[in-house]
């Protein structure tokens, strides 16, 4: 079953000094258990195409063009009063900034029941407590962190008590905004291990948004690779991580050391993204790309589909050399 | 000659809970040296010492016990330095735009220190200095980079300045503390690679504090893990990565992320929790899976299993 469709989205900022094209053109498709990891550097668009989803942007965004399909519905069609009362108990979402993201006045506990109450307001107060006891053994976290303050919990904690209050009215779909970035190594695999039981066991599905490469082959099974808002590769993870096509796919797994290997080196990526503030002809890695010929420059490249696997590139028979 | 050596080194900061005095204790009676020309990895979770081990050794922190050794001198006891050993032991941080001053041009903030050392013997002097690394790190044209505001420039280019700054006083010693963890991969894999040329062209030993393990083996000659303030493990980069003997450090590794393989993680019980009360027995005790019962009693040493590796455990040794 198909869970999320990307339809040719394209989502633009509107500032004094011009618009920000976030995210270009980008379509793909999330299947049911799928785990997609979405990859790229900072600034590449990747958390505003969350926000998009979610339905969460900012005033001065909108959409461009382009349809999202989340559970069948075109969420940019369908009334706001539909999607708030979906919101958080179909689909949810892991913010980054777990700090900015809960009140600084309520306990853990009245903020995590809150978003019981407002979804499901038929269970019992001893079925809202279990539930919520449920949630805080699920990230390994102690039952007097519902008694706490935020400001009583370190960085991690606070991480956790946000996936915590993402998972507690059992969703179906879940976006990671780059939830376990900020997480001590440990920390991290316990709540990827969790995820990985959500989707055997429950059926869940997601996308795990991080700039770190690792957590994407530890946890999906597919990925999205992009680059100043657009989608350079899509396939599985076998297929991207293992066999990259893109030159920019490449060169990240390039630039990123692994302890199993050692003695390889390291290359980054020459330059530095885009003004996004300026309009471009051609590829937008072109200025930073090894293999660029003329024609890169000058007209953008389509998308190359193939069962079910996307790759922008004018010069793959080159790079694949 | 050793450049750094360590000797019970301790650090205690007090707190007050409750009308009760406690201490964290943060850096736990740590011993260790660093050759000449070597770089030392410093690993562990947030909360471990790390950082506050690299303020002790950088001298910008009063240790609470213990020596601190820098080319056979002794450095601790006072944060009163003199200049010369100052300019020898220099200091990268996490975020370059915290340690750069927002209102001077980039080209000031690395003129400053030069004056300060007397390098060079006039201004004009001392820019084409700068002028000359800037070209080396890749800021080119560096008449164009100089004149430049800190946040005119991104993330990668400013650490890249930071690492000039420490560079151009031809330090002996240079402590890094988690200096491209806040970088993007693509970037941080060039200021590595630079970081790591200067470093050998100038025969600098470093100290490399990092969360990351992959990064910490690929940059490091020798690792030292940590743990609640004590060293757990010492030993050679390819060593820890093929060989971990300390629980804690298997436990580690076995939760990094990596690219092509899947392993088995070992299970591991609770987190972190900082230490108030002066611990009876080894720290790790309550959260390692391997624990038996003199864990609980006896503080382990770091003990010698096999040439240059050392270990912090019963259950190992």
């Amino acid at each position: 079953m198909k869970i999320l469709k990307v339809d040719k989205l394209s989502i633009r900022y509107k500032l004094k000094e011009g618009e920000v094209q976030a995210v270009e053109n980008v379509s793909f498709e999330v299947n049911e258990r799928d785990v997609v990891g979405i990859v790229g550097e900072s600034g590449s668009g990747k958390s505003t195409l969350a926000y998009g989803i979610m339905k969460l942007l900012p005033s001065n965004a909108y959409f461009k063009n382009g349809r999202i399909y989340l559970f069948g519905k075109d969420i940019l069609k369908i009334p706001l009063e539909e999607i708030r009362k979906n919101r958080w108990k179909k689909y949810s979402m892991v913010f980054q900034k777990s700090m900015n993201a809960l009140s600084p006045v309520h306990r853990i506990g009245d903020q995590i029941k809150e978003a019981l109450t407002i979804h499901q307001p038929y269970l019992s107060q001893d079925e809202m407590k279990k539930r919520m006891e449920r949630a805080m053994r699920m990230v390994n976290l102690p039952l007097r962190v519902l008694k706490a303050y935020p400001h009583e919990l370190s960085g991690g904690m606070m991480q956790r008590t946000m996936i915590a209050l993402s998972l507690i009215n059992d969703p179906k779909f879940v976006i990671f905004d780059e939830a376990t970035t900020a997480l001590d190594v440990v920390t991290q695999g316990q709540i990827l291990d969790e995820v990985k039981k959500l989707v055997e066991n429950l059926g869940l599905t997601a996308i795990f948004i991080t700039h770190d490469i690792g957590v994407i082959a530890e946890i999906c099974n597919k990925v999205a690779v992009m680059y100043a808002g657009k989608l350079m590769e899509f396939g599985s993870l076998k297929e991207v991580i293992y066999h990259p096509l893109h030159p920019y796919t490449k060169a990240l797994l390039k630039s990123h050391p692994d302890f199993l290997k050692p003695g390889e080196e390291i290359k980054g990526i020459r330059g530095a993204l885009p003004d996004p503030l300026k309009s471009f002809r051609g590829c937008v890695f072109a200025p930073r790309c090894e293999f660029a010929s003329e024609m890169c420059f000058e007209r953008e490249p389509e998308e190359i589909s193939v069962e079910g696997r996307k790759v922008s590139c004018f010069n793959l028979s080159e790079v694949s050399k | 000659m050793k450049t750094i050596e360590v000797k019970n080194l301790k650090k205690y900061f007090p707190l007050r809970k409750l009308g009760k005095r406690y201490y964290i204790r943060a850096v736990d009676d740590v011993s260790f040296s660093i050759e000449e020309g070597e770089i030392v990895g410093i690993l562990g979770e947030s909360g471990c010492g790390k950082s506050t081990l690299g303020f002790l050794i950088s001298r910008l922190e009063r240790e609470t016990e213990g020596d601190v050794f820098f080319r056979n001198q002794k450095i601790s006891g006072t944060l009163r330095l003199p200049k010369d050993t100052r300019r020898r032991i220099q200091l990268i941080l996490q975020n370059p735009y915290d340690s750069f001053d927002p209102r001077f041009t980039v080209g000031e903030s690395l003129l400053i220190p030069l004056r300060i050392h007397k390098i060079g013997s006039h201004d004009l002097e001392r820019k084409r200095k700068i002028y000359e690394y800037m070209e080396m790190a890749g800021l080119s044209p560096a008449t164009n980079y100089y004149e430049r505001y800190p946040h005119e420039l991104s993330g990668g280019q400013v650490q890249r300045l930071s690492i000039l700054r420490a560079m151009l006083l031809k330090p002996d010693f240079l402590v890094a503390d988690e200096c491209v963890s806040m970088l993007d991969v693509s970037v941080r894999a060039d200021v590595i690679n630079f970081l790591l040329n200067f470093a050998s062209l100038s025969k600098t030993s470093m100290m490399f504090i990092t969360h990351d393990i992959s990064l910490g083996s690929f940059v490091s000659n020798r690792i030292i893990v940590m743990y609640l303030g004590k060293v757990v493990e010492i030993a050679k980069a390819k060593e820890i990565v093929k060989n971990p003997l300390h629980p804690y450090t298997r436990i580690l590794l076995s939760y990094s992320p990596v690219l092509f393989e899947k392993r088995k993680k070992i299970p591991i019980k609770g987190y972190v929790q900082p230490l108030l009360e002066k611990p009876k027995g080894c720290r790790f005790f309550q959260r390692c899976p391997f624990s038996q019962k003199e864990c609980s009693e006896i503080d382990p040493k770091l003990v010698e299993i096999e040439k240059g590796h050392l270990v912090a455990c019963h259950v190992v040794s």
